[in-house]
């Protein structure tokens, strides 16, 4: 149940970006979680569901998880297809290396803030890419679509 | 976007720094509870530690047992007790470095939680991952756990000594679960009860040694 360290890392993310951005309140969160991103969202929804009451800005957040489908690039074909978890060959002409180009992420993709001064108005901010040098694959594993907890 | 694992992820490239710094291979591994991570570290320091000096951290959810059985054989452990935490994190494993000198080490081994999901998802610092696979598991556990052996950069059958005597693990099966992960991660048999049968092994070890010395300045290696 390792989606509850995951949790606390993203709570602690998305409560930084508020303070950085003078926002008293968190209302959506939503992240990206690949079939391949070792994360089960069913899990980390129920764990974001306990641990958003552990600061005020971010009590009655929204979770929306977005699973994007695992696609892989042949290095022998260069074609890209769709697939599962563990059929990770080239549907094509049967080379077994190949890249994952989509289905292993595991980020935030959106945080939505309302701010002190104009409570009604929502900011939308997405945060920039910041590349995490990783010399050893380490990727993730899973299951199923989107959830969402209020 | 931000990776969710970005804090995670900067103590880990932090270890890593530390570990070159003193020239120290690091090597995480990782299986199920049972699959003889002990039994294969207890085998390989008997056989390698007059040539390098080894260390090893252990990750437990309870007991210090495998930091006993290593210190027995005369090299330092640390362990970690997770607790109800069911992987190893950067961040323990860079409060254990502060209690464990890196300098004169060639070579230190960081056993994880015996478990197949959770710790595939945390990057410690090392520089390779190996998974044990013991013979006496399913041969399509790389199917189950993608996550876990596509981290893998080699996986090794352990047990298996025991091969003749189980009808139901086939080791091509195994071989060709691990393909249909998209890699050609090598895969290795070793029994660590039985010396010879860990040469396989050991020679995997030395090549990574090697590499290591290729790439940290010769005054630390």
């Amino acid at each position: 149940m390792h989606e509850l360290s995951v949790c606390q890392a993203l709570l602690r993310q998305v409560t930084d970006i508020a303070m950085d951005r003078g926002a008293g309140v968190v209302e959506h969160i939503t992240i990206e979680a690949g079939p391949l991103s070792g994360i089960e969202p069913d899990l980390l929804a129920r764990a974001f569901g306990i641990l958003r009451a552990g600061s005020r800005a971010t009590a009655q957040a929204l979770l929306s998880i977005e699973s994007p489908a695992v696609i892989i690039r042949c290095t022998g074909c260069s074609m890209e297809s769709p697939t599962t978890p563990n059929r990770l060959v080239c549907p094509l002409c049967g080379e077994f290396r190949t890249r994952v180009v989509a289905g292993d992420e595991l980020r935030l993709r959106r945080v939505e803030l309302r701010m002190p001064e104009s409570p009604d108005r929502r900011t939308v901010c997405a945060k920039p890419v910041v590349a995490a040098s990783k010399p050893t694959s380490l990727e993730k594993d899973w299951n199923n679509s989107a959830a969402e907890t209020r | 976007m931000q990776d969710l694992l970005a804090a995670n992820d900067r103590v880990a490239v932090h270890n890593r720094e530390h570990f070159d710094e003193h020239g120290v291979l690091a090597i995480n591994l990782m299986s199920s509870p049972g699959a003889g991570k002990t039994a294969l570290l207890e085998a390989t320091i008997a056989t390698l530690r007059d040539r390098y000096r080894i260390a090893v951290i252990e990750g437990d959810l309870e007991t210090d047992n495998d930091a006993v059985r290593i210190r027995a054989l005369g090299v330092p452990a640390l362990q970690i007790t997770t607790g109800t935490a069911c992987h190893l994190d950067a961040q323990l494993v860079h409060r254990a470095l502060h209690d464990l000198p890196l300098s004169g080490l060639d070579l230190l081994f960081i056993e994880n939680v015996g478990n197949l999901v959770c710790p595939a998802s945390f990057d410690l610092g090392q520089h390779r991952n190996v998974t044990l696979l013991s013979v006496t598991e399913g041969d399509d556990k790389p199917e189950k756990y993608p996550v876990m052996f596509r981290a893998s950069d080699l996986v090794v059958l352990s047990k298996a000594d025991l091969l003749g005597v189980l009808d139901d693990f086939d080791p091509e099966r195994a071989a060709a679960s691990l393909r249909a992960l998209g890699r050609d991660t090598p895969l290795i048999q070793t029994a660590a009860r039985r010396v010879p049968a860990l040469a396989p092994w050991l020679n995997w070890l030395e090549e990574q040694l090697a590499e290591r010395r290729a790439v940290v300045p010769a005054e630390l290696a």
